[in-house]
């Protein structure tokens, strides 16, 4: 197959961009890369402490339960929660070179979809130790829900970045944001446990749906195809709106930065 | 890629027999920047609430109405004092920003030597920063891997390419990216007062492989405060004044003007 030059220069630059993205973060540590998994082992060991030695909370599998969605998480607000101070912080790239700036938000989102890919295996180990071992549903679930959350990220990213620039306050509402998405998610606790009347606001959390068909999947083996359709409108939405916003918003960067 | 044969003439001569072609056509660019540069605060919006509501939209105008063309293999130099829109027009060529009003047009791949080293990260090693700085030159990693041996030996940092940037002392990071920079085959050549990179025989270097590539038919559109340079380098020059053009031509004579200016000032 064919690719033209401009195709193949901005295939090799958002290839450097990740590469900078998952090795150059830890580069000057003494464990380096381990820390891409080490972190989110380390977050699942402070809540499972928490949850089942404080609070006694009652769930089965308790720490397979929290890892199936605490990982996928982990994912969705590492990238919104970076994605924030991306172009703020690329000031001095975005003044020096022309590139499509919408490389930026894509490489920090694939980037977290490596640390999530580098979490898999501890999934895997942990359907196997809770004797719940995988079917052929993960090879069909898998990419087709990581393809469902990775529009959704990158919409949202595409969004946090570009308002960030012209309103700065942004940068700390979004951690704010996130940790209260987080209670509003149904990682510690299951869907099933939000009162029904309360459940048309989880629609409002983009990821809850998400997050809790990865469970399904990772746990039961099922494809909970509801949910998966839920998550695919609101990719289709959130890419859309944060393509159109980025376009609008993008072109006179200079101005504002 | 085979460097072109020395010419020893200060002024470069336009490319014979080719038909001047427009590389670079600027029709009447405004640039207007938001006037309040720092976003006002919630504090500010309270204190001055009443003006801050009327003419905020007002905005500060760094080009106004500049129109010019530049031909193939013209190089053209930008004179003006502190202010008068030099780098902005520059960024504008360059397409890092986009003009307020007016048409530009500018065909052939652009070399920015601007700011240098763009992407380049102290942690990494001097060939890494060689590959990120070439790609966001507009390069593809295979064009820098062919290129990498001319660009070390370019800019004479052989036995310090493996050792991380933060390694280097400014004057050789400065050589490292005038050498990718050099290495881009560029078509269209902004500078903006480089031209003193690195040591005293580096600086040779460098001035020498400009003048080189502009003696071979680039592009070349050159700002700079040394006069010395501009009437050197450039064949035609344009006199930036408060975001306006006060004159234009040939490079001596508009030097001439803006020197005889500058003195009654």
């Amino acid at each position: 197959m064919q690719i033209s030059k401009t195709t193949r220069q901005q295939l090799d630059l958002l290839w450097l961009l990740v590469t900078k993205e998952v090795t150059f973060r830890y580069k000057r540590t003494f464990l380096g890369f381990l820390w891409t998994l080490l972190n989110p082992l380390l977050t699942a060991l402070v809540f499972f402490v928490a949850f089942t030695i404080f609070m006694r909370f009652e769930i089965e599998d308790f720490a397979f339960f929290l890892l199936a969605a605490l990982f996928p998480w982990s994912w969705f607000a590492g990238s919104v929660t970076v994605a924030t101070g991306t172009l703020t912080g690329n000031v001095s790239l975005i003044r020096k070179v022309v590139f499509p700036k919408h490389l930026l938000i894509l490489s920090v989102v694939i980037a977290q979809m490596v640390n999530f890919a580098f979490t898999l295996p501890v999934l895997l180990g942990l359907a196997f130790f809770y004797d719940l071992p995988p079917s052929l549903n993960w090879l069909i679930g898998i990419p087709i829900l990581a393809t469902v959350q990775f529009a959704i990220i990158y919409g949202l990213g595409l969004m946090v970045s570009v308002a960030n620039v012209y309103f700065r306050d942004l940068e700390y509402m979004v951690t704010v944001v996130i940790s209260l998405l987080f209670w509003m998610t149904p990682i510690i606790y299951p869907l099933s446990a939000v009162p029904e009347g309360a459940r048309p606001f989880l629609t409002l959390n983009p990821v809850s749906y998400p997050i809790q068909a990865w469970r399904d999947l990772f746990m039961h083996n099922t494809l909970n195809w509801p949910y998966i359709g839920i998550g695919l409108v609101t990719a289709v939405v959130v890419l859309l709106l944060g393509h159109w916003l980025f376009r609008r918003m993008s072109g006179r960067l200079d101005e504002v930065l | 890629m085979a460097r072109p044969e020395l010419v020893e003439v200060p002024c470069p001569e336009l490319v014979e027999g080719a038909s001047p072609a427009t590389v670079i056509a600027a029709e009447n660019l405004w640039k207007s920047f938001p006037l309040q540069r720092d976003r006002p605060g919630l504090k500010e919006l309270l204190v001055n609430a009443p003006r801050f509501f009327n003419g905020r939209t007002k905005g500060f105008w760094a080009l106004r109405g500049v129109s010019f063309t530049v031909n193939k293999g013209e190089s053209l130099g930008i004179i003006g004092r502190n202010g008068a829109g030099k780098s902005t027009l520059l960024s504008l060529l360059l397409g890092v920003a986009l003009p307020t009003k007016g048409r530009l047009e500018v065909r052939g791949n652009r070399t920015p030597l601007l700011e240098l080293g763009a992407g380049f990260h102290p942690d990494l090693t001097g060939i890494e920063n060689i590959y990120i700085n070439g790609v966001m030159l507009g390069l593809t990693r295979a064009e820098v891997r062919a290129r990498l041996d001319e660009i070390i030996a370019f800019s004479e940092l052989a036995e310090f390419v493996h050792l991380p940037l933060r390694t280097y002392s400014s004057g050789m990071q400065m050589r490292l990216a005038f050498a990718v920079a050099i290495h881009t085959s560029p078509e269209v050549l902004l500078v903006d007062e480089i031209l003193a990179v690195g040591d005293e025989s580096f600086q040779r270097k460098s001035g020498k492989a400009l003048t080189d590539l502009i003696g071979g038919g680039v592009t070349t559109v050159f700002v700079s405060h040394s006069m010395e340079a501009i009437k050197k380098l450039c064949h035609r020059a344009i006199w930036l004044e408060q975001g306006e053009v006060r004159a234009e031509g040939e490079a001596g004579q508009v030097v001439e003007e803006y020197l005889k200016a500058q003195g009654q000032a």
